[in-house]
């Protein structure tokens, strides 16, 4: 402690900024981890809590999907034995004159039972269900909404039904605080049997709500509502109806974690370059600790102690900084979940959890430590007498090279090993890790191979500077070697992650070249991932009596649980895809496997419904319907994005007749040859618009529209390349910054012989150029392989699509100035430093 | 040659350090000079000024009649690279690059051909005999041997002024005495000008004159 | 116990005197007997803060005690007007509730579970508007004043309340209070005030109620009273109340 005061301290306050760059690297590492999982919680968090706001006091929902079910079910419900309250729910988002709002069909008569809507205000009419419930046009909304917006009692809201515009009257204003505080107030309660007919649902109810009496357990209920309900319906804890978002929130997690591990594994290099600067430069210092009495142990922890107590101040810093970065991203993250709901999810508290800080620090730590186990081996390892002969040089790192190449050849070695078998999950990661390992251990030797090429172009351009720079990076190495590697490292992670972005963009357009390719779309909401309202059949059966019309494919998507997650059921007329809209095949005979389903014999799945969840093609899948389990072959297995969890596509005969549901979400609409999309866009409008919610959209607006979905979720994979390009930025101007630190001396000698400063500052900055480019083509080497794990692990438990590999040259091409400017830029300040501090006390710096 | 007029240096800290008050020299041309102090006498300043290392805080030092106070810092290194060569206590020399590579240094920065600049350190190295250590890094030579080529070093063009700062220093008696009848020799070879800083006055008086600092000023000045 | 509040109120008078607790209920319930009953109710309902809210329906029912059937249609105001209820108790167990809602063209059942929520604002409950014949209930003699019994009433079959405490007029066998608990204490206090009597038949024209824990009160109050009208069973049917017959 006390070597640590009198010793560190000193050296650290010195060396200010080349201690902040070495802290970077944890910062970042840690504030990413930190900041993307605390956003990811904290929506996480906001979601449950909304749930429990909605779900007020109920215990168990009963749903069949996204399907609803007929009203009959209730009174079946009713009557089990040991249930206090059971209430309908209609649950649907909807864009009101006044903004999006969640609107609660609710029984008011018995919802009371189960949610508390505390009402405010005066006048006959509210508090009053007789008001409510004799008017079809009541809705009850909150108060921020209402204040937010200037409304009152009495005020009129108007909505696209599915019957029309119609105009409700606010008959109610609930207090904040509770269920009127979920979604940030926009919500809305209604009569249920109003919004069966506002959302098209029929005589349907999407799930009864219930409570069970005192003394009845949550499993014991469960089982008897099953029973008496058959394999159809799903009897769940509100809690459990973040299964979807969950699980898209997973892939977040998952991915952001692998950023923030990398960033930590760049800022280990990061550290290991300073610390191996630092035990060169305070030689002479150890060498009088060791004189003085200090043993090679107390030197080792002294090292060791310095770089924990330096891990711990960036962890500190990176938490407060992933702080930050969640409140940004909470909100990013809430508004692209916001179609679980429709309605975007206000983030109440963001602040990371004990574990997350508990996890941060370790992380940190760790790797402030692993960075310095090396430099504080050699710092041990300082002879005293040598260190203190002043002007003579020990060499730390003889033999390091040929055991590191040794050490790669081994990891290369296993690395192959491991691809051959990677069929095993553990094993294609252990893989991946020795794959950049090796390219980690190979990267001094293969930076001064690529050095010593460069020297004749560097000679030529500036035949004393060139010489000089590329001399610098041949005779020392060690330098510069951990910069090249953080270098080498961030950009395979840019390489991997825009070669990743891009592939999978351009399967997503050629999906949606295919997939999107009617004319025209007639939806119910402006959006298409919304499944609020539907159509009833028979509005298919006017469209396609319409001018122009060549056919009509009626689609129905629903979240039905398969395999135990919801996932999208897409029902349609197969046959009608198999003419029109032949997705890409993955497995199975393309040619038979659209007859099969078009006969009701199976259903084909998509690439990512098997990926993800272990699905094999010919594989029978049950899927619960109300009137029992449908089994169904899967006798195709296709490309298809509609869905992240992936999707089922099911012939329209086989649902109707177990959903008894021929609602329709989508209508997409072949017109015949010749004929003008936007005459019968307004045929449709004319016809429809005004006694039925509809929008009809343009094969061009439904594809920009899917695009800037994409573009949204590929925000985060942006972040990411910010991150690593950060991370790589932050490398080179602390290599830099150490490196010329180090070298004060020599280029005082330099310019004592007779060096002008210009030369200097050249030299300087050809050698940062030529780190930058060393470094850029390790990274394209590395990213190369990087890119092609990176595949892989979306493949297997990222997206479940085989995204194919393509390197991103477009992203190299950004890179290469970004990287060799950010160089550049780097050596400017160093240089500058070096050339214009005191000649005398360069040269007697040690 | 080499003259100062009322020259003095201070430097700044928590307290300010006078190391030279109002030096007046005057060195000719082809002249060999010891100077000759106790350590913290600012004989080391003071070569440090003649050598355009550093700048006086008042007073003027002139070589060839060429005031240096006026001079920019890129003007100073002309100066520097084509009238001084310097030897240092702790040669100084570059680890990561050989003899060879060090010697050439200077030439590379004045922009000579490599084959020209190879051609003349060879030479330089042959003057210092030390062509056979001519690929060994400094680490692998004899502090002897490294002063031979910083020496060979600062020769690079064989300048007018050499200046050497304690070039004995940091060896041992007999390798010091070798060093030391190596710039004499050199001295009347090339007719350089010569100022060496010392503390040891056996070697000061092997100096044709010998320039007596004491708490930074000239306190003696003897030719012999 | 006092689930029938409001039936209770619908019939008063009697004869017979029997100091056995369930004969001297038995009595009441005897002499408010009615073949067919209507009026016009008009419901005061007094929150808290003293906000006051009216409304009005008419009241229509056939059958005998426990066993009888039960419509009513709310007149006023207008905002309410049309919304109907219909009654179907049986002897057994719990009646039938539906209510018909004209605006959107839909009948719905009051579930089973919703019966001890409020009836429309008031302080009643759906539970208040059913007939509970005196065989479901056990009764036991708690005080005699010399005027009046107090008798505590206990349900046999499942209900919200516990128990509740009768009051009973000796000379008339009339209800003058009823006072209902629950597992956590007194739910609602009803008084029976203005007795008059309409075709030999003791009726409260005034029944108030008071809801102890929201601290509201509702006054309903009996005009245009009959008994014994010509009604047909079909009247009172779902059938009826869609129609609006």
């Amino acid at each position: 402690m006390i070597l640590l005061r009198l010793i560190s301290w000193p050296y650290a306050r010195k060396h200010v900024l080349r201690s902040v760059l070495t802290m970077a690297g944890i910062v970042l590492g840690v504030a990413v981890f930190v900041g993307m999982h605390t956003a990811n919680q904290s929506v996480l968090a906001a979601f449950h809590q909304t749930i429990d706001r909605i779900a007020g006091s109920t215990q168990l929902q009963v749903s069949s999907g996204e399907t609803g079910f007929e009203e009959e079910i209730l009174d079946k419900v009713r009557s089990i034995e040991g249930i206090r309250a059971a209430a309908p729910v209609i649950e649907a988002s909807a864009n009101t004159g006044q903004g999006n709002l969640l609107i609660l069909g609710v029984d008011m008569l018995g919802d009371r039972g189960l949610r508390n809507y505390d009402l405010e205000g005066s006048g006959d009419a509210i508090d009053d269900p007789l008001v409510f419930l004799a008017q079809a046009d009541s809705i009850i909304i909150t108060k921020t909404f209402a204040d937010e917006r200037g409304l009152k009692t009495g005020s009129r809201i108007p909505m696209r039904t599915m019957q029309g515009d119609q105009v409700f009257t606010v008959r109610g204003i609930m207090k904040p605080g509770g269920l009127a505080s979920a979604f940030g107030g926009s919500l809305a309660i209604m009569d249920i049997y109003a919004a069966q007919k506002v959302f098209g649902r029929g005589y349907k109810f999407d799930r009864v709500d219930l409570a069970l009496e005192d003394g009845i357990t949550l499993d014991a209920g469960i089982a008897k509502l099953k029973a008496a309900l058959g394999p159809g319906f799903q009897v769940e804890p509100p809690s459990s109806r973040g299964q979807q978002f969950e699980a898209t929130s997973r892939i977040y997690a998952l991915a952001s974690s692998l950023t923030s591990v990398f960033a930590l594994f760049i800022g280990m290099f990061i550290i290991y370059n300073t610390f191996a600067i630092a035990v060169t430069e305070r030689r002479s210092e150890i060498g009088i600790l060791r004189a003085l009495g200090a043993t090679r142990a107390q030197i080792r922890t002294l090292f060791l102690a310095e770089s924990a107590i330096s891990g711990l101040a960036g962890t500190g810093i990176g938490v407060l900084f992933g702080i930050l970065i969640a409140r940004g991203m909470a909100n990013y993250v809430g508004g692209l979940l916001s179609d679980v709901y429709g309605v975007a999810q206000s983030i109440g508290e963001v602040s990371p959890e004990p574990w997350l800080i508990a996890a941060a620090v370790t992380m940190g730590l760790a790797t402030s430590l692993a960075a310095a186990v090396l430099p504080a081996r050699a710092a041990a390892g300082v002879d005293p007498v040598k260190a203190l002969q002043k002007g003579r040089q020990q060499s730390l790192s003889a033999g390091e090279n040929r055991t590191r190449r040794r050490w790669a050849f081994v990891c290369a070695a296993a690395s192959l090993a491991a691809f051959l078998l990677s069929s095993i999950g553990w094993i294609f990661y252990t893989g991946y890790l020795l794959a950049v390992l090796t390219a980690v251990l190979l990267s001094p030797a293969l930076s001064l191979w690529l050095a010593k090429l460069l020297r004749p172009v560097l000679a030529r351009i500036r035949p004393v500077e060139g010489t000089l720079a590329a001399d610098s990076l041949i005779q020392a190495p060690r330098r510069t070697s951990g910069t090249i590697a953080a270098l080498m490292l961030s950009l395979a992670l840019v390489i991997s992650l825009g070669g990743l972005a891009r592939a999978s963009y351009d399967s997503l357009a050629e999906w949606m070249r295919v997939a999107f390719n009617p004319d025209l779309f007639v939806t119910t909401t402006e959006s298409l991932t919304a499944r609020s309202f539907t159509f009833p059949a028979s509005l298919g059966e006017a469209l396609r009596k319409l001018d122009g019309v060549e056919e009509v494919q009626n689609v129905r998507s629903v979240r039905l649980p398969v395999k135990g997650t919801p996932i999208m059921l897409i029902v349609l007329n197969i046959s009608s895809i198999e003419k029109h809209a032949k997705l890409p095949p993955v497995e199975g005979d393309p040619a038979t496997m659209y007859q099969l389903a078009a006969q009701g014999r199976g259903v084909i799945a998509s690439e990512n419904f098997a990926r993800l969840h272990g699905a094999k093609f010919g594989e029978t899948l049950e899927i619960a319907g109300p009137a029992g389990v449908v089994r169904l072959p899967i006798v195709g297995i296709v490309r298809d994005f509609s869905d992240q969890q992936g999707s089922i596509l099911m012939d329209a005969s086989v649902y109707l007749k177990n959903w008894n549901d021929d609602s329709v979400n989508i209508f997409r609409l072949y017109l015949k040859p010749g004929v003008e999309p936007a005459a019968v866009r307004q045929r449709i409008l004319d016809q429809f618009g005004t006694q039925q919610r509809l929008f009809v959209l343009t094969n061009k607006e439904v594809r920009a529209f899917a695009i800037r979905i994409t573009d949204q979720w590929f925000g985060l994979t942006y972040v990411q390349i910010a991150v690593a390009v950060l991370v790589a930025i932050l490398g080179i101007v602390n290599a830099l910054t150490v490196s010329i630190t180090d070298r004060r001396r020599e280029l005082g000698v330099l310019r004592a012989v007779g060096g002008m400063r210009s030369q200097i500052r050249h030299t300087i900055w050809m050698e940062a150029v030529a780190i930058g480019i060393i470094g850029l083509a390790l990274g394209m080497a590395l990213g190369a392989v990087q890119l092609y794990y990176s595949v892989e692990v979306a493949r297997r438990d990222l997206i479940g699509i085989e995204i194919g590999y393509a390197f991103p040259f477009q992203v190299v091409l950004i890179m290469a100035p970004i990287m060799i400017g950010a160089a550049f830029i780097a050596a400017l300040g160093p240089a500058e430093s070096a050339v214009r501090g005191s000649l005398v006390e360069a040269l007697e710096y040690e | 040659m080499i003259a100062l007029r009322g020259v003095s240096k201070h430097f700044a800290g928590k307290r300010q350090v006078t190391a030279l008050r109002g030096i007046d020299l005057h060195v000719g041309k082809g002249e060999m000079t010891a100077i000759i102090g106790p350590s913290g006498s600012g004989k080391s300043t003071l070569l440090n000024l003649i050598g355009g290392l550093d700048r006086p805080s008042e007073g003027e030092v002139e070589l060839d009649g060429q005031a240096l106070s006026r001079l920019s810092d890129d003007d100073l290194t002309r100066v520097r690279r084509d009238k001084i060569g310097f030897i240092f206590q702790f040669f100084n020399l570059l680890p990561t690059l050989s003899c060879l590579q060090n010697v050439s240094l200077p030439l590379h920065l004045r922009g000579w051909p490599r084959k020209k600049v190879e051609e003349r350190a060879r030479e330089l190295l042959d003057v210092v005999q030390l062509t056979p250590r001519i690929d060994h890094l400094p680490d692998e030579l004899s502090g002897g041997e490294r002063q031979r080529v910083a020496i060979a070093r600062a020769l690079s063009i064989y300048p007018p002024i050499l200046l050497a700062d304690e070039p004995t220093g940091n060896l041992d008696t007999a390798t010091g005495i070798e060093i030391l009848k190596l710039i004499h020799d050199l001295h009347e070879r090339l007719g350089a000008t010569v100022l060496m800083v010392t503390h040891d006055t056996t070697i000061a008086e092997s100096c044709p004159r010998t320039i007596h600092i004491r708490d930074g000023k000239v306190f003696e000045d003897v030719r012999r | 116990m006092s689930k029938q509040l409001l039936a209770w109120t619908l019939l008063t008078a009697g004869c017979a005197l029997a100091q056995d607790p369930r004969q001297i209920v038995a009595e009441v319930q005897k002499r408010q007997h009615s073949d067919s009953q209507r009026y016009q109710g008009t419901l005061e309902v007094i929150g808290d803060g003293n906000r006051v809210s009216t409304k009005s329906w008419t009241y229509q029912r056939i059958g005998s005690f426990g066993d009888s059937k039960a419509r009513l249609q709310f007149t006023a105001p207008a905002d309410v007007k049309g919304v109907g209820m219909l009654i179907v108790n049986h002897p057994d167990r719990a009646s039938d509730q539906w209510i018909w809602r004209p605006n959107i063209g839909r009948d719905q059942r009051i579930a089973l579970q919703d019966r001890s929520t409020r009836f429309f604002g008031t302080d009643f409950s759906f539970e208040d508007l059913e007939e509970r014949d005196v065989e479901q209930y056990e009764f036991k003699l708690v005080a005699d004043d010399g005027a009046a019994w107090k008798i505590e009433s206990r349900p046999r079959k499942k209900s919200q309340y516990t128990y509740s405490l009768l009051w009973i007029k000796k000379d008339n066998y009339t209800f003058t209070k009823v006072e209902a608990y629950d597992a956590k204490g007194l739910v609602r206090t009803t008084d029976y005030k203005d007795y008059a009597q309409v075709k030999n038949i003791w009726t409260a024209m005034t029944t108030e109620v008071f809801d102890v824990r929201r601290k509201s009160r509702t006054i309903l109050k009996y005009e245009k009273l009959e008994y014994n009208l010509p009604f047909k069973e079909t009247d009172f049917t779902l059938q009826a109340l869609r129609l609006g017959l």
